[in-house]
């Protein structure tokens, strides 16, 4: 059994908790883990309180009692594929990210009917949340969206780029919920209920400045494959240069078709090209008849590039400390895709990955898809870090 | 297609491919980029395509959107305050209505053109003769008119609709105003005015009906409970209470009374006439005579009745007393008590029977005083017995003792020897007049002196003393002046001129040369004679001491001129007879005594009579015979003569032999013996004694005078049961033994 997690919010002061999130984290198995979480948070009011749960913990009663432990707060979260908290990788815990009330005005949306969205009643309903949060906490500059989706929905593309529409500015940072790596079912909840096929959309203002992030180790190599057909709905692909998709791909990749596992498709994930930059396209599994799932949209005629991955380890303590250049965030809230934690466990770099995350404040989920802006991508981790209010850092 | 692929496209083709296959697989990945490049937009690839948008909007265009999207912010946020202005607008009208129309009272606005603009289904619910016409759009003036014309509007008396509506009209114009207006039969509403900031109008109807009510309620309520809590005083009395209205009919009663009139509760029923309620109970009390239950009757009838009736009246055939009692009641009806009395009439009797009880105990406290004060007075008289008896010893042989020495002087011969014969009589006279004085001051002191207060004519007492002391007074040399008075006081005769007397000497004894004047002169009530000298004067310490009895101011006074009792005796006699004493005297400027005396209303009867002085001892029955046997002469004939004096007949003879031969002879048994001693030859005193009882038996009263105390003597007499006198014989053992103790 871990020993708890302090509630940190970094080398700050005292009146910078009162205002920046405070994270904490308990094993699923304690007795009482929202009244343990609700300890080590410390004092409220929060304005929400995001949990993010191992999905080996039935959900219902966490769900129908975290209102009453957070009063006025509002409580969203899902399930997830391992947690990151203080000790960097982990599995089997909750993980809370709460915003003090003080420091955050929040606005949720429930997104319900993923596969059956409403985009202009979507974009309408969140300019109304968007007005709504903006008149209320007007003196708060700073404005960011965080998303959770579910993580099997397959519809993260169309959902970010609706939201788009209605977020304008705003930028947005979100992750795909995930299962344990068992792709059956992945959940939300928020305010009390349960939700499948969902996504959650929290509309923050707040007096802390938000930087939000995505960064990936990929490089583009020589190799490319022209999918010559597939199923953009389901984002499966069936064939790669007019070959099955799985073996073509292990051929280029150099492995045996039968050896084809989470681990190579994270060791070696394929590339798009687009607005002048590549994006890893992860394969989620091999499927029937050699073909490929994926984890983000695919089209025929897409080109497919091999990745070479830098070392994750290097290029992530690079990167985050990069946001620590000007000054230390309190808090960074990570999307971190679970082929970056398969690629490492993979590499024998998990305890090295876990002790960066763990020392730059990193919380937050293994996901199966990372949403940034307006895009939909893999094999990434996406966040964002939080920094205390100038006037009280 | 000939030669090797470019590098970039080697690896789309498998190594072991066939040209064939090499060819085919390049027709079709031209053929799907082909495909790509032109149907991006459409919907099989929506989800990439939206990707790739998102990709290169990413950078480019969303710098670009940003002010568009700033500027549609401002317009969606205008628009979505528009909408929820118009929202907020619209809920605020809903619940406006929804408010006013919850609330209790009857609500209606008017705008500042005094034009309704909305009214609740509650205003004027209670006209609903006019309820539809209330309308939006009415002004205030037409609701006047239509409130004023329905039937349901309750108006003041004499007030027409035109005055009502005038008065509303009038009260509209104060802005705020509230008033109570009637409504429909007996409901009330209490209907306000406001004047809202713009200048419309809020009129306010609540209905206070149930609040009027309320009141007339408690109003009752409390008269209710005013009635209980007379009804709980009346019930609290130990009276027995009865209330009658003017027409005489029972109004309320307590249980008391009909516990006290033995009246079952039912028999006592509000309304029930005076008489019949008497005619009920009035056998069950006996009324006292002359105030028969008519009277009360009579009372009750009486118009006005000023005067409280009351009346005591016992139980028929019981010991309780009743005190009924009855007063006036202001609306002329009459209140009746009845209060058992018997404790405090029976209290009375035992407080009576106490008081005769402590009556008789003072009576018979009385008597045993009285009775004591008799044995005091035995006693005294008895002490004056002896002081009487004492001095006729004395003065008996004093008086034999002159009358001797009288009849020697006309035997004796000789100048020497009549000058000592002179002198032993004037020796005699003094003693005399010393043992008089003795005598008075022993009188007076005892408290025995036999006073006999009557009027006195002062004029012939004065004349009296000046003729007695005027020699006197010319033998000192000194000029006596007394005023002749007419004037008559009450006074005891004897005293007052003892008082003089004692006054007028004193006052020439100590007066070497001048005057002494005696006068009389009126002081307020009394009168007050004055004994003036212009003697020595007596300083003021010696004042008191001159009173005492054997003290004299000047010492070098004769044994002649008295012991100094003459001013004891003053004195003593002035506080006897309650005739204030004083003296006013300083050295050198003579001395004043005064003696008041208090002015006697009749004159006295002009015969004067005699002074009693000296008379005092009282008769005994006589007829005791008593047998004295005494060989001393004198002795016996001393005894003798006391014993006659006492009323005693007297045998004496002066030996036993004689007294033998005496009753012998005569046969007389004497009462009691008186047999002396010593009796010389013959038989002695017991001897004699012995031979008497053995004559006269041995209860014979006897006792043997004797002044022989000797064992031997005593040893006899013992023997023979004799009892002895011893001498010098005491006049009250000698009384006691002759007429038995004084009880």
């Amino acid at each position: 059994m871990t020993e708890r997690e302090r509630a940190d919010t970094g080398s700050y002061s005292e009146t910078a908790r009162a205002f920046c999130p405070r994270r904490a984290c308990v094993p699923a198995d304690v007795a009482d883990p929202l009244g343990a979480l609700s300890e080590t948070l410390g004092p409220g009011p929060f304005s929400l309180v995001l949990l993010f749960v191992t999905p080996a913990l039935p959900l219902e009663p966490l769900v129908s009692e975290a209102g009453a432990r957070f009063p006025r707060a509002a409580i969203c979260g899902c399930t997830t594929s391992g947690e990151i908290t203080g000790e960097g990788y982990v599995q089997g815990r909750i993980v809370a990210f709460a915003f003090p009330a003080p420091g955050f005005a929040v606005e949720t949306l429930v997104i319900e009917g993923l596969d059956q969205l409403d985009t202009r009643a979507l974009i309408a309903d969140l300019l109304t949340a968007r007005q709504a949060l903006a008149r209320r906490a007007e003196q708060h500059r700073n404005e960011l969206a965080i998303l959770l989706v579910d993580g099997l929905s397959g519809q993260e593309d169309a959902l970010v780029a609706a939201l788009s529409g209605g977020l304008g500015p705003v930028p947005m940072v979100g992750g795909s919920a995930g299962d344990g790596g068992v792709f059956e079912r992945t959940l939300l909840f928020c305010d009390g209920r349960i939700l499948e096929n969902a996504a959650v959309l929290c509309l923050l203002r707040s007096a802390c400045e938000a930087r939000s992030f995505s960064f990936d180790h990929m490089h583009a190599s020589e190799a490319r494959m022209v999918v010559t057909s597939a199923d953009p709905a389901n984002r499966i692909v069936a064939r790669i240069n007019d070959e099955p998709a799985a073996l073509e791909y292990a051929r280029l990749v150099g492995v045996p078709a039968d050896q084809l596992s989470s681990v190579v498709f994270a060791a070696h994930p394929v590339l798009v090209r687009a607005g002048g930059r590549h994006h890893v396209r992860a394969i989620q599994h091999a499927g029937a008849d050699h073909s490929l799932c994926f984890f983000a949209a695919i089209d025929e005629g897409v080109v497919l590039t091999l990745a070479e991955p830098e070392d994750i380890a290097t290029h992530l303590e690079a990167e985050l400390a990069r946001l620590s250049q000007q000054r230390a965030p309190s808090a960074i809230l990570g999307f971190d895709c679970i082929f970056r934690r398969i690629e490492a466990e993979g590499r024998q770099k998990t305890g090295e990955v876990s002790r960066i995350l763990a020392r730059h404040q990193v919380a937050g989920f293994s996901t199966y898809g990372e949403q940034i802006g307006a895009m939909h991508v893999n094999q990434t981790l996406t966040g964002v870090a939080f920094y205390p209010p100038e006037s009280v850092a | 297609m000939n030669g090797p692929l470019p590098p970039a496209l080697s690896a789309l083709i498998a190594p072991g491919d066939s040209v064939a296959r090499q060819n085919e697989k390049l027709l079709r990945i031209a053929e799907v980029l082909i495909r790509h490049a032109e149907e991006m937009t459409e919907d099989r690839g929506a989800a990439y395509a939206q990707f790739q948008r998102a990709a290169m909007l990413e950078d480019q265009v969303r710098a670009r959107t940003r002010d568009l999207e700033r500027a549609l912010d401002l317009l969606n946020a205008s628009n979505a305050q528009l909408a929820d202005a118009t929202r907020e607008k619209e809920a605020a009208r809903q619940n406006l209505a929804a408010a006013i129309e919850t609330v209790q009272e009857g609500f209606a606005l008017f705008d500042a053109q005094d034009v309704l603009v909305m009214c609740n289904s509650r205003f004027n619910a209670l006209l609903p003769d006019i309820r539809e016409h209330l309308v939006p759009g009415l002004t205030f003036e037409s609701y006047l008119d239509l409130a004023a014309g329905s039937m349901h509007l309750g108006m003041a008396d004499g007030m027409t609709p035109a005055d009502w509506i005038a008065m509303r009209r009038r009260r509209h114009e104060e802005h705020h105003f509230i008033l109570t207006q009637q409504m429909g039969r007996d409901r009330w509403v209490q209907v306000s005015e406001h004047r809202t900031r713009d200048g419309g109008t809020v009129i306010l109807q609540t209905e206070v009906t149930d609040l009027i009510r309320a009141e007339r309620a408690a109003r009752g309520r409390m008269l209710d409970d005013q009635a209980q809590i007379l009804r709980a005083t009346l019930e609290h009395l130990r009276l027995g209470v009865c209330i009658f209205d003017a027409r005489l009919h029972l109004l309320g009663w307590n249980g008391r009374l009909s516990e006290m009139l033995t009246l079952p509760r039912t028999r006592l029923r509000e309304g029930m006439h005076f008489d019949h309620l008497l005619e009920q109970v009035q056998g069950q009390f006996v009324f006292p005579p002359g105030l028969s239950a008519y009277r009360l009757a009579d009372w009750v009838r009486s118009v006005r009745r000023k005067e409280n009736f009351s009346i005591e009246v016992t139980r028929e055939g019981g010991a309780q007393i009743y005190a009924i009692f009855a007063q006036e009641l202001p609306d002329g009806g009459f209140v009746m008590s009845l209060d058992d009395v018997s404790a405090e009439r029976a209290a009375l009797a035992a407080l009576s029977r106490a008081n005769e009880t402590l009556e008789a105990r003072v009576m018979e406290r009385t008597l045993e005083l009285e009775d004591a004060l008799s044995q005091a007075e035995r006693a005294n008289a008895s002490r004056a017995r002896f002081v009487a008896a004492a001095s006729h010893d004395l003065l008996q042989p004093l008086s034999a003792a002159k009358l001797y020495l009288a009849s020697l002087s006309d035997e004796i011969e000789g100048a020497s020897s009549a000058r000592t014969l002179d002198k032993a009589q004037s020796a005699l006279g003094s003693v005399e007049a010393i043992l008089g004085a003795l005598l008075d001051i022993s009188r007076l002191e005892s408290g025995n002196a036999s006073v006999t207060v009557e009027a006195i004519a002062l004029g012939p007492l004065f004349r009296q003393l000046r003729d007695e002391f005027t020699p006197l007074a010319a033998l000192k040399g000194l000029e006596l002046v007394m005023r002749p008075v007419e004037a008559s006081v009450l006074s005891d005769r004897a005293y007052l001129r003892r008082i003089l007397q004692n006054l007028i000497s004193n006052a020439i004894r100590y007066t070497e040369k001048g005057r002494v004047f005696v006068g009389l002169r009126r002081r307020g009530p009394l009168w007050v004679a004055e004994v003036r000298d212009s003697g020595p004067g007596i300083a003021e310490p010696d004042q008191d001491l001159i009173f005492q009895e054997f003290h004299r101011v000047n010492g070098k006074a004769s044994a002649s001129e008295g012991m100094g009792l003459g001013l004891a005796i003053v004195e003593r006699a002035a506080s006897l007879l309650g005739h204030p004493l004083s003296l006013r005297s300083a050295p050198g400027c003579g001395s004043t005594f005064s003696l008041g005396l208090r002015p006697a209303r009749e004159a006295p009867p002009m015969a004067e009579q005699g002074t009693a002085m000296g008379a005092g001892i009282c008769a005994y029955p006589g007829g005791l015979l008593v047998l004295l046997v005494e060989n001393d002469e004198g002795l016996s004939r001393a005894m003798a003569q006391l014993l006659e004096k006492w009323g005693v007949t007297v045998l004496d003879v002066a030996s036993g032999e004689e007294a033998l031969e005496l009753v012998e002879a005569t046969g007389i048994a004497p009462d009691r013996c008186l047999i002396d001693y010593q009796l010389g030859e013959g038989m002695d005193g017991l001897d004699c004694l012995e031979a008497l009882r053995a004559r006269f038996g041995p209860d014979l009263p006897a006792r043997l005078v004797t002044a022989d105390r000797s064992p031997e003597m005593r040893a006899r007499a013992d023997a023979l049961g004799a009892e002895i006198l011893a001498k010098p014989i005491l006049p009250a053992a000698l009384s006691t033994f002759l007429f038995g103790p004084v009880s």
